[in-house]
């Protein structure tokens, strides 16, 4: 350490409740900074997660042109070469294939048009929460049995068509090789989800089972992949594309939640702006705390100063000397403050904490489960520290000027 | 007396007072900027929501609720509600709707959609629709239709083009007509730029073989805190049959985005005056510091510990209700110049694809105001009284031996 | 006469173009590349329509054909074979499958305005809700739609007669006066245009191209393998192609037909559906 570090260091003890008050401030916001952000990125993981484990996971995979029709024409070749790829990935926490398409689903003098979807239930638990969901009976069977065929509807569909557990009913499609297709199933389990619209048209049936009903052979109509963490989705996307183009050239498409779910996004995006407008004006604020600290301790050592300049102390070294002080306050603020966030934040990463009251009833309106969730990431830290301390540099800069810019003469007349 | 002598002693050193003003005010300034923003996206996607159809209220037959089907449906056309509504003054426009599912063709395409009869002056006043035709025009002639621009290019039709509409009528048969499309729709919410076809109510009522039967009558009103009022008058009025719903009613999500808007509020706020607490305790207490040997003159010539303490704190209370005066100003000449709104499309890339508006546009609820006004003094007190108290208890003689 | 309304077409602005469009004045369809001859003045196009339209029309009709479904994700083309009957002043008809096996016994019910439909193998019947009808039916490349919807020929068109074609040329093998049909405005039919070839000596249909509104064709209806039943001129093979779609193509054979018949309206019943025969 240089003379005027040291010099600067004892500097910032010399006062040292001025000191302690404005360091507290610091630690203060930064601790609120990191928290909160560790609490907004955390919500907001469990947002999505919890969207796309409904739906089609983080990143999937279909046929090109395929989100547009939804017809079993655009598929996607389920051969090996895709799974090979998709075992190699990076970033992928589990991924399950699936067979989806339209059919009419009837029981006495009901009909009603539905949405099949056939899972591989090993797999599928993995990656969405369809299965936990149940509400009555049971999910579809691990192994499709010889001779029942199994299915799932949601709950508003078991009740348009008036059907219980263990009731037959009939499913009415058209085939990939456009023979009908038909066949009855076995109601083993009924589910509740959050999105209304999706209970009313939901059946979920065995892959294989799928696959014979609509002679679909090798063919599926999409991957689910679920991600490390949603964040890496678009890189996840990004690889996937460079490996399958090779192999595939134009007959997939990957998309990522954000284009499959963009309300969502727009959820999120406005809470974020929220956030972050928020968090900008406390540092503000907190940047202003210390800029008064470290000016009004130059006006109460104008004295000291003076005679620090008349013995010939050049005034760059002085500004260096004010700045090094400031900067130092900010920072010894910073440390104290991440030492004391981190580990909360640490501890906290991963625990769910349970909501409760309208806040809870409102997460229920998003499909959400009502708990609270953290999220410790590198950004997180890295970034405030930047703010701040970019913020502390910007603030000392008119102080450290004025010092540097005191007159011995006035300095000493205040004796 | 006490009075003046704080006055005077705050300017004796202008450069601390300022120091202490300008943390109050920007304090200040910064929550009530910060909360504008926030309310205002919030406010944004609302309003959105209410001028893209959500409109304030509705007004549904009995049983809706459970069963949004066509079947459920106002018989007379909302003739009787219409008096109702016409007496209630708070109420700005209204318009009667119809509402079908159905089937739009065209030569290459076909497309799920949801059919909406409407008269077309009146729903002029009730949504967005008519303002946001991007090509051609809103309805008007016979046998023409509005769309959203996004469902024309899925049905690769245009302005002029000719679609036929299918729907399911009451009886279960299914009618179909041929429309042209007169106008197109760029407005931003999903809803009107992919999923509606408008078109003159009559017409609609006949394709559906309904009389004149409608499915809803939407409500709007020219201040959106009449609502609650609006619905308990319509409720006194209708009695029990006819339901009539709030749009946080209708829309709960909504609702729970702006709850969760002031629950951040509180934490802004705690945020900023805590920090801006130990602003101004620590340049009080370097203050009172400062004229320890001041004070001790004060106490030797005879003011009482009291009066010395109140002395301070009224300096503290004067530079407090100007810094009050002087955030507050900051923050409204701040909001004023934002004023139409931040564009912040270059930033925001592909927001739009998201339907929300670009352009953040500051708003305001009178307790936004107040709160952080209360809250700021409050904080300015509470922070002065340690070095108020402080500057009690030095002694005299103490005082008078400090240089 | 077609190529000048043609070229006048290509100098229209584009304002003007919509208003056109809003006047229900389609874009001629191109159809320069058949030759045709002028027509005689005296020949009222209308009747023209009425008889083409009534060639194929009786009160109540038994048919017996196949319905063949080629596509390119097929390996081998889809058929179907089924008879049915139909009462067309009653509004009701019953359809009923005869191959492939997988589907035999299968039967569709038309009672206006409900469809039912019986599977013999899971002894299920099912009703179809009418919105169903609206996707393609049986894979091919008609819609339920267009083999349900009671739009008339004569009525809901205008028609013009634009010339003759001799029957040399590439669009027909037989002389033939050539229509247009034009629909009217609010009528459900998507088409701009319909273009018919109908048959000099019997009136029946040849041919017929379905344009869009700008003049583009997009599907072409083929009529063949004619035989004469009583005082009718019957084709007993008609093929589809839509021309967005390359390599999609469907196709009628009709085996038998028999028009006028004496049915009894026991047939139209739930109870003779759930029969196999």
């Amino acid at each position: 350490m240089g003379i005027e570090t040291r010099l600067a260091w004892r500097n910032v003890w010399r006062n040292k409740r001025r000191t302690a008050l404005s360091v507290a401030a610091t630690v203060f916001a930064i601790f609120l900074v990191i928290i909160s952000v560790g609490m907004a990125t955390g919500v907001h993981e469990k947002m999505i997660e919890d969207a796309v484990r409904l739906a089609s996971g983080h990143v999937a995979i279909s046929g090109a042109g395929y989100r547009q029709n939804m017809t079993l024409e655009q598929f996607v070749p389920w051969d090996g070469r895709l799974e090979e790829v998709i075992e190699t990935a990076q970033n992928v926490r589990a991924w399950a294939p699936r067979i989806s398409s339209f059919a009419l689903i009837s029981y006495d003098d009901q009909s009603q048009g539905g949405m099949v979807i056939g899972v591989d239930p090993a797999r599928e638990k993995n990656v969405s929460e369809f299965s936990q969901k149940v509400n009555e009976g049971r999910f579809v069977s691990v192994d499709p049995g010889p001779t029942v065929r199994e299915i799932v509807l949601g709950r508003k569909l078991a009740d348009r068509l008036g059907v219980g557990l263990g009731d037959e009913i009939l499913l009415y499609g058209v085939a990939y090789s456009l023979e009908t297709a038909y066949e009855l199933f076995t109601v083993v389990g009924t589910m509740a989800l959050p999105d209304h619209r999706l209970e009313r048209n939901l059946a979920i049936v065995h892959i294989q089972v799928a696959s014979e009903f609509y002679v679909y052979e090798d063919r599926i109509t999409e991957v689910a992949i679920l991600a490390s963490e949603a964040a890496e989705s678009d890189s996840l996307l990004a690889d996937l594309e460079i490996a399958l183009a090779a192999r595939f050239g134009d007959q997939l498409e990957l998309q990522t939640y954000e284009q499959i779910m963009p309300g969502l996004v727009q959820l999120i995006l406005i809470d974020d702006a929220g956030l972050y407008i928020t968090l900008i004006i406390l540092i503000v604020v907190v940047g202003f705390g210390i800029l008064n600290t470290i000016l009004m301790a130059i006006l109460e050592r104008t004295r000291e100063l003076g005679v620090v300049l008349a013995l010939g102390l050049k005034p760059m070294a002085l500004f260096r000397m004010i700045y090094l002080e400031s900067m130092l306050l900010a920072g010894v603020g910073l440390v104290i403050g991440l030492s004391l966030s981190l580990p909360l934040l640490a501890w906290l990463h991963g625990i769910e904490v349970p909501l409760g009251g309208d806040i809870a009833k409102g997460t229920e309106l998003f499909g959400m489960e009502p708990t609270l969730t953290f999220k410790l990431n590198m950004i997180n830290p890295i970034g405030s520290t930047i703010t701040i301390l970019v913020v502390a540099a910007i603030a000392a800069f008119y102080p450290a000027l004025k010092a540097s810019r005191a007159r011995p003469i006035d300095a000493l007349r205040s004796l | 007396m006490l009075l003046r002598m704080a006055w005077r002693n705050l300017w004796r050193n202008p450069r601390r007072t300022i120091v202490v003003l300008s943390a109050i005010s920007i304090g200040i300034a910064g929550c009530i900027v910060a909360m504008a923003i926030n309310l205002g996206m919030v406010a944004g996607m609302v309003d959105t929501a209410i001028r893209g159809g959500l409109a304030h209220l509705q007004i549904h037959s009995a049983g809706w609720d459970e069963n949004p089907e066509l079947e459920v449906r106002l018989m007379d056309g909302g003739a009787e509600i219409a008096k109702a509504l016409d007496a209630t003054p708070e109420i700005q426009y209204w318009a009667p709707r119809l509402r079908a599912e159905g089937l739009a063709a065209s030569p290459r395409a076909s497309v799920g959609v949801s059919i909406t009869g409407v008269d077309p002056i009146r729903e002029a006043g009730v949504s967005i629709a008519a303002d946001s035709i991007s090509e051609g025009q809103w309805l008007g002639e016979r046998g023409r239709v509005v769309l959203g621009h996004k469902l024309a290019r899925r049905l690769n039709a245009k302005v002029g083009s000719k679609i036929v509409l299918s729907v399911q009528d009451l009886a279960g048969e299914l009618t179909g007509q041929a429309f042209r499309i007169t106008g197109l729709i760029r407005s931003g919410s999903r809803d009107l730029d992919d999923g509606v076809v408008f078109m003159r109510l009559p017409e609609a009522q006949a394709l559906v073989r309904m009389g004149e039967s409608i499915t809803e009558i939407a409500i709007v009103t020219s201040d959106r805190a009449l609502v609650d009022q609006i619905q308990a008058r319509l409720h006194a009025a209708l009695g029990s049959g006819p339901e009539v719903r709030t749009w946080e009613q209708l829309e709960p999500l909504l609702v729970f985005m702006i709850d969760s808007m002031d629950s951040m509020a509180w934490v802004l706020y705690a945020a900023v005056f805590i920090a801006m607490a130990f602003g101004i305790a620590n340049v009080l207490l370097m203050a009172v510091f400062e004229r320890t040997r001041e004070i001790g003159m004060m106490r030797a010539v005879g003011m009482s510990r009291a009066r010395v303490v109140s002395l301070v704190v009224i300096e503290s209370a004067f530079v407090t209700m100007f810094g009050l005066l002087l955030g507050v100003g900051l923050a409204l000449a701040a909001i004023w110049l934002i004023g139409d709104g931040i564009d912040i499309s270059s930033f925001a890339g592909s927001i739009d694809e998201y339907g929300i508006e670009t352009v953040l546009r500051p708003s305001m609820r009178s307790r936004d105001l107040a709160t952080p006004i209360v809250i700021g003094a409050i904080t300015a007190v509470i922070s002065s009284l340690w070095p108020a108290l402080r500057a009690g208890r030095a002694k005299p003689a103490d005082a008078l031996r400090h240089v | 006469m077609i190529r000048i309304a043609l070229s006048f077409a290509g100098r229209i602005g584009r304002t003007l173009l919509i208003s056109l469009l809003f006047q229900g004045v389609a874009i001629a369809a191109d159809l320069s590349e058949f030759n045709l001859e002028q027509a005689p003045p005296n020949v009222d196009a209308r009747q023209l329509a009425r008889t083409a339209e009534d060639n194929m029309r009786s009160d109540r009709t038994f048919f017996k054909g196949e319905m063949t479904v080629v596509s390119p994700r097929l390996t081998r083309p889809r058929v179907v074979a089924f008879h049915s009957w139909e009462d067309s002043q009653e509004k009701k008809s019953l359809i009923r499958i005869d191959a492939p096996s997988k589907d035999k016994g299968t039967g569709f019910l038309k009672l206006h305005p409900n469809l039912w439909m019986y599977i013999p193998r899971v002894e299920r019947t099912v009703r179809v809700p009418p919105s169903m009808m609206l996707q393609s039916w049986m894979g091919s490349d008609f819609s339920n739609d267009d083999l349900v919807r009671e739009s008339s020929e004569v009525d809901d068109y205008d028609h013009r007669l634009l010339g003759i074609d001799t029957g040399q040329g590439s669009a027909v093998d037989r002389r033939s006066f050539v229509v247009e049909y034009r629909p009217h405005e609010g009528a459900p039919v998507v088409w701009g245009s319909i273009v018919a070839w109908l048959d000099i000596e019997s009136g029946a249909p040849l041919r017929q191209d379905f344009f869009d509104e700008e003049g583009e064709r997009l599907r072409v209806m083929r009529f063949g393998d004619f035989r004469q039943i009583e005082d009718r001129f019957v084709p007993h093979h008609w093929e589809m192609t839509p021309l967005d779609k390359p390599g999609h193509k469907t196709t009628i054979e009709i085996e038998k037909i028999e028009f006028d018949l004496e049915l009894q309206s026991s047939i139209f019943t739930t109870r003779n559906l759930k029969r196999r025969d």
